[in-house]
């Protein structure tokens, strides 16, 4: 009798006691991952991270001297820096435009990116990833040469589709599969092998976020294409955030800035301390 | 007798359970909150309209919370911060106020009225006790809650850039504006 008492009792109050708090329950769900890389480039290489429609993107990157020229070089930076400055719009959120110019070799490129997946918060996607393919057109002058450059000769391709994954707060990491063709090569451009059009590499790359807005970065660009004088690319660096600027400073062992002198470009040998200081600066407006 | 007993009890438990008639809880999901942030060169605000609230004067407990990937600010790396970097919303979802009033409310009272609650509230996984003024008003269709109220955010071991180039205030003023419906059970 005591208990269908007290199953009576229960049965009846119960409800009120558990309709006493609201249960929290998320408003948005299946949300993709945000700021994987806090910029669009990670050191040099293009990262997952997408524009917002409407936002703009300025970024104005520099590499200097290699730092073995001492003090008197100021470890390099009297020695005149290779410059790429860049604009990238979001005209979706999964999909930008933009162009950028570099003063080795004079060449002005012309890229997009397609944010094809994006992780998910809840797990239902692991990686982000995305296509960036890009046209460069090498502006430098070659009259010196028996046989001109035409406009043809002077376009090159690219293709990069960075995967990443955003495994915590603090740490990210990517693979950037890359191919780079060159219409026309030689010793009068600035890559490792004047025989060489076509380049391939997978690069990596990642950020550690020691501080709420300071991460430590690296990339690293094997060379496994078949070509002379191709050494490994590697880059070590760091990113402050300030809200509204990121600021990436880094150690490189490539003047390149671009993917396809990136990829296809002379490296120096980093542990003989032929590497370079370079530093990039990032904006983002909203036009919209 | 025994089924008297037992007759007698369900009758009792109906008699004291309150019907929807007498029931007053007041519920709403799609309430409005702002974080306005007042710092010297820059006042922006984060808003939502997903404020979830529950008055029940019943049992004396007002409970809200809002899913804060749902706040917007109006630019949209801004947001990308506040939630990845200073809210961490991931690991911290919600922000969230329990409490009891502490003033009489007469709810066939028709006049907007002054009330003031006292309870915790949470962001960033950080709980803190909090007196909040506000009115209260009711509504044929239930009643309208205004309430304004601050927060430093570091009192909840939120992180705010030193050197930046939009500046966040400590002080967060949250205003909320929500009318709730009344729930029958």
């Amino acid at each position: 009798m005591k208990i269908l008492s007290s199953i009576i009792l229960f049965l009846f109050l119960t409800p009120e006691i558990l309709f006493a708090q609201l249960e929290r329950q998320r408003t948005v769900v299946g949300q993709p991952v945000e700021l994987t890389f806090m910029a669009p480039r990670n050191i040099n290489l293009l990262t997952v991270e997408p524009l917002s429609k409407g936002e703009l993107h300025y970024s104005i990157m520099h590499t200097f001297g290699e730092v073995t020229g001492g003090a008197r070089n100021l470890w390099g930076v009297d020695q005149g820096a290779n410059v790429r400055f860049s604009f990238e719009y979001g005209f979706g959120d999964n999909f930008s435009v933009g162009f950028g110019r570099s003063s080795m070799d004079k060449v002005y490129d012309f890229n997009a990116r397609l944010a094809l997946l994006r992780q998910k918060r809840d797990g239902s996607m692991p990686v982000s990833i995305s296509l960036a393919p890009s046209a460069g057109i090498i502006t430098s002058s070659f009259g010196f040469l028996d046989e001109d450059y035409s406009f043809s000769d002077r376009l090159n391709f690219t293709l990069a589709a960075p995967i990443a994954r955003k495994f915590s707060d603090d740490l990210s990491l990517m693979i950037v599969p890359t191919v780079v063709h060159f219409n026309r090569v030689g010793a009068e451009l600035n890559i490792a092998d004047p025989n060489v059009n076509t380049y391939y590499s997978v690069g990596i790359g990642g950020r550690y976020k020691f501080a709420a807005r300071t991460a430590l970065t690296f990339q690293y660009i094997p060379p496994i294409t078949n070509a002379d004088n191709l050494d490994a690319n590697i880059g070590i660096g760091i990113d402050i955030e300030t809200g509204g600027h990121v600021f990436q400073m880094f150690f490189t062992t490539s003047r390149a800035l671009n993917e396809s002198y990136l990829i296809a470009g002379e490296n120096g040998n980093f542990f003989d301390r032929e590497f370079r200081f370079g530093f990039n600066i990032n904006r983002l407006f909203r036009i919209r | 007798m025994k089924y008297l007993n037992l007759l007698l009890l369900c009758a009792m438990v109906f008699l004291i359970k309150p019907d929807a008639a007498t029931a007053q809880k007041f519920m709403a999901e799609e309430g409005y909150v702002e974080f306005v942030s007042r710092a010297p060169l820059l006042e922006f605000k984060g808003t939502s309209n997903h404020l979830t609230g529950l008055i029940d004067l019943d049992e004396n407990l007002i409970d809200f919370f809002v899913d804060l990937n749902t706040l917007e600010t109006g630019i949209r790396r801004r947001d990308r911060d506040m939630r990845s970097t200073y809210l961490k919303t991931d690991q911290f979802p919600f922000a969230e106020f329990t409490g009891q009033l502490l003033t009489g409310f007469d709810k066939d009272n028709p006049e907007e009225q002054q009330v003031v609650t006292r309870g915790m509230f949470t962001i960033h996984g950080v709980e803190r006790e909090i007196e909040v003024e506000g009115t209260l008003e009711p509504r044929q269709n239930g009643l309208k809650l205004n309430a304004s109220f601050t927060v430093l955010l570091e009192d909840h071991n939120i992180d705010r850039p030193r050197v930046l180039f939009y500046e966040l205030a400590d002080e967060q003023v949250v205003n909320i504006s929500i009318l709730l419906e009344p729930v029958t059970n």
